[in-house]
């Protein structure tokens, strides 16, 4: 909860840095952040040869605003960083971060005031303002044009150890991550592990091209978020909250890490769910695998439900699984299965 | 500068087909430059070296760049009469070409023409043809070929301190970086400023660049849109308001650190600027941002009213305060503090 409560809006990650840091540090060898700001944070295998290198990447950026005017009235003008879906920003409370934190609320023309052909319409970006109580002058002084905004919200849990907040995408996966590199002390692996807090991964995926650039991983497995049922999802476009990791399938990931993925979850009893992929964009998936000379990748998919609101829900059980299943993963790999990865 | 301008302005380079400006570009540089040399891709590449190596080690490499393709049209069919069909090269509105002229590379004009439309909303660039004044298909071909690229026929004009003309995206930029190569020399780092290809077709020219230089900073220089027209969209960027420096557009977020140190930079300086989040529009940096692993990048650009059509409009204020802006940014990053960023 904790991770999802930091800030870290899509290109400033630094602020949602120093949890992360404190959390790794204690479970890995070396940990560096790259030109752009992901971090590396690497586990050293015990392979005598040259080891497998695997990367598990999650994104630490979350969406975000940012402030694209200032209005002499005293409102702001923003702009979205990453995919907002502005049909939530009204009602919504925000912090801004310029020259110090400042709390805002985004407001809406009230419905008796609004022409009726446009009460069943969603809001355009020129149409919401974030208003922070200030006159212009002193706002002018605090703010400037390209501070940003994140989401005022802290996770909640609900019942059924499902908890509700926002940036759940993707620090679930950071979490996931984090899992593994506990599990993974009490396990042996000859593979070095990369665990990677990738950035910007909301507008592009550049963390992730950049990152995998520098670590030049032979395996690549993104963990990101994958939709979860709820009403109006059709089942079969759904994952199951409390049923397990997901496990990707599809031209973005390679059969053999499905497969693996999917064998170590048999032998060792953990549930899982298996989710087709329809394109190959979308997750930091895309950007390993097409690194360099390509990278055999996977992806893990965490349940959950309202994606990209301040709502994201998931349950617990669903993340700690999914840290299991990548430490077995990574103590089972060997450089035969590195070897057989180009056999086809 | 005007001169300058102007000469960059009204010549030909289409995405694709950089030659001629390319040689315009390399006669005005070379005399600044240590090292003068051309990628694969067609980018100019112009290496300034310091006047003292950094001491203990190896020079940082801060890449400076700005486009020298141009919007315009490729020719897809002639047909017997002689009338070309033809594709946009990069982002155009057909709207825009109603009554205009183009050039192609060998100085062959033509005129745009369209079909019989029902209405002017379903104008596309397949009802379009042009016309080169050809009267069958063999004496138009004797001129043109498929494939061949033209720009927009349009004169500049000096209207003060404001000037319009084709192409100011990016030749505007191009005048930018030629004069601030004129002004600054690097007391420690080597600085590659770049005359990219093929922007308009999706930064490609400066992501090969950028891989080729592996620099370790990278700054842009491209025009922005404006929000100070009659019943404009709000924008935050005026012409006249000084030079914009880019917090986001859709290709890039620009480094925090990079960012700050322009605004900085354009305080201690006195330097005019103003603060630009476009929200449709990329440049160089997106593609620089991330080379390799990754290259911390950010962009000056100069407002620019009515972009990608023959008219463009920028202020020669504006232009000198993106001058002053990128000469002292490398002054900052070619001193011993780096910029607190090499």
């Amino acid at each position: 909860m904790h991770l999802a409560d930091a800030r870290g809006v899509t290109g400033y990650e630094s602020p949602a840095w120093d949890g992360v840091n404190s959390l790794f540090a204690d479970l890995v060898d070396e940990i560096r952040r790259d030109p752009l700001g992901s971090a590396i944070m690497w586990k050293k295998g015990a392979a005598k040869e040259p080891p497998a290198r695997i990367m598990f990447a999650a994104h630490l950026d979350e969406i975000g605003m940012i402030v694209s005017k200032i209005e002499d009235e005293g409102f702001l003008r923003i702009w979205m960083m990453g995919g907002v879906d502005r049909r939530i920003l009204p009602s919504m409370e925000v912090t801004v971060h310029g020259r110090r934190d400042l709390h805002g609320v985004i407001g809406a023309i009230p419905p008796h005031l609004q022409d009726s052909s446009k009460k069943d319409k969603s809001w355009k970006w020129d149409e919401l303002t974030v208003d922070c109580g200030m006159p212009a002058d002193r706002l002018r002084e605090l703010v400037r044009v390209g501070d940003v905004i994140s989401f005022d919200r802290r996770a909640i849990g609900l019942a059924n150890d499902r908890i509700a907040g926002k940036s759940m995408d993707d620090r679930a996966g950071i979490a996931v991550m984090y899992e593994a590199a506990r599990e993974l002390q009490k396990l042996s692996h000859d593979c070095d592990v990369f665990f990677v807090a990738t950035v910007q991964e909301e507008v592009g995926y550049g963390g992730g091209i950049t990152s995998t650039f520098g670590v030049m991983p032979d395996i690549g497995i993104a963990i990101d978020v994958g939709h979860g049922n709820m009403p109006g999802v059709p089942e079969h476009e759904a994952l199951k909250l409390g049923g397990g990791p997901a496990i990707s399938f599809g031209p973005h990931v390679h059969p053999h890490i499905f497969s693996k993925l999917k064998e170590t979850a048999e032998d060792r009893g953990i549930p899982y769910q298996v989710e087709p992929g329809t394109s190959p964009r979308g997750t930091d998936a895309y950007a390993m695998q097409m690194t360099r000379s390509g990278v055999a990748t996977g992806l893990l998919s965490v349940p959950l439900r309202y994606m990209h609101t301040s709502v994201e829900t998931l349950s617990l059980g669903d993340v700690k699984k999914s840290g299991q299943l990548l430490a077995y993963f990574a103590s089972a790999v060997d450089s035969r299965f590195r070897e057989g990865l180009t056999c086809f | 500068m005007k001169d300058l301008v102007k000469k960059l302005s009204e010549s030909f380079g289409p995405s694709g087909s950089e030659d001629q400006i390319r040689q315009i570009i390399r006669s005005e540089v070379e005399q600044y430059a240590d090292e003068v040399r051309v990628d694969s891709m067609g980018s100019l590449i112009c290496r300034v070296a310091p006047k003292a190596a950094a001491p203990g080690a190896a020079a940082k490499r801060i890449m400076v760049d700005a486009h020298m393709d141009e919007i315009g049209i490729v020719v897809s069919y002639i047909d017997d009469k002689g009338f070309l069909r033809f594709s946009p090269v990069g982002g155009l509105n057909p709207h825009v070409l109603l009554g205009q002229r183009v050039v192609f590379g060998n100085g062959v004009v033509g005129v745009f023409g369209t079909e019989k439309l029902d209405d002017i909303k379903d104008l596309k660039f397949d009802k379009m043809f042009i016309d080169i004044g050809a009267r069958d298909r063999a004496e138009a071909q004797a001129k043109v070929r498929v494939g061949d690229a033209a720009v927009m026929l349009a004169s500049f004009a000096d209207m003060g301190c404001r000037v319009s003309g084709k192409a100011m995206d990016d030749r505007i930029a191009c005048a930018v970086v030629i004069e601030a190569m004129r002004r600054s020399r690097p007391k420690l780092h080597e600085v590659y400023y770049v005359f990219a290809v093929q922007e308009e077709l999706g930064l490609r020219g400066a992501r090969t660049a950028a891989y080729g230089i592996n620099p370790d900073v990278g700054i842009a220089v491209d025009v922005t849109l404006w929000g100070d027209t009659p019943e404009h969209a709000p924008f935050n960027v005026s012409l006249g308001g000084g030079a914009a420096i880019k917090a986001k557009d859709s290709s890039l977020i620009a480094h925090p650190a990079v960012k700050n140190l322009m605004i900085d930079t354009a305080e201690k300086n006195g330097i005019p600027y103003q603060l630009e989040v476009l929200e449709r529009g990329g440049t160089d940096a997106g593609a620089i941002a991330l080379t390799r692993e990754g290259v911390p990048s950010g962009t000056i650009s100069i407002p620019c009213r009515y972009v990608h059509t023959p008219a463009e409009m920028v202020d020669m204020g504006d232009v000198d305060a993106c001058v002053r802006l990128l000469a002292a940014m490398v002054e900052e990053l070619a001193s011993p503090a780096g910029g607190g960023i090499l």
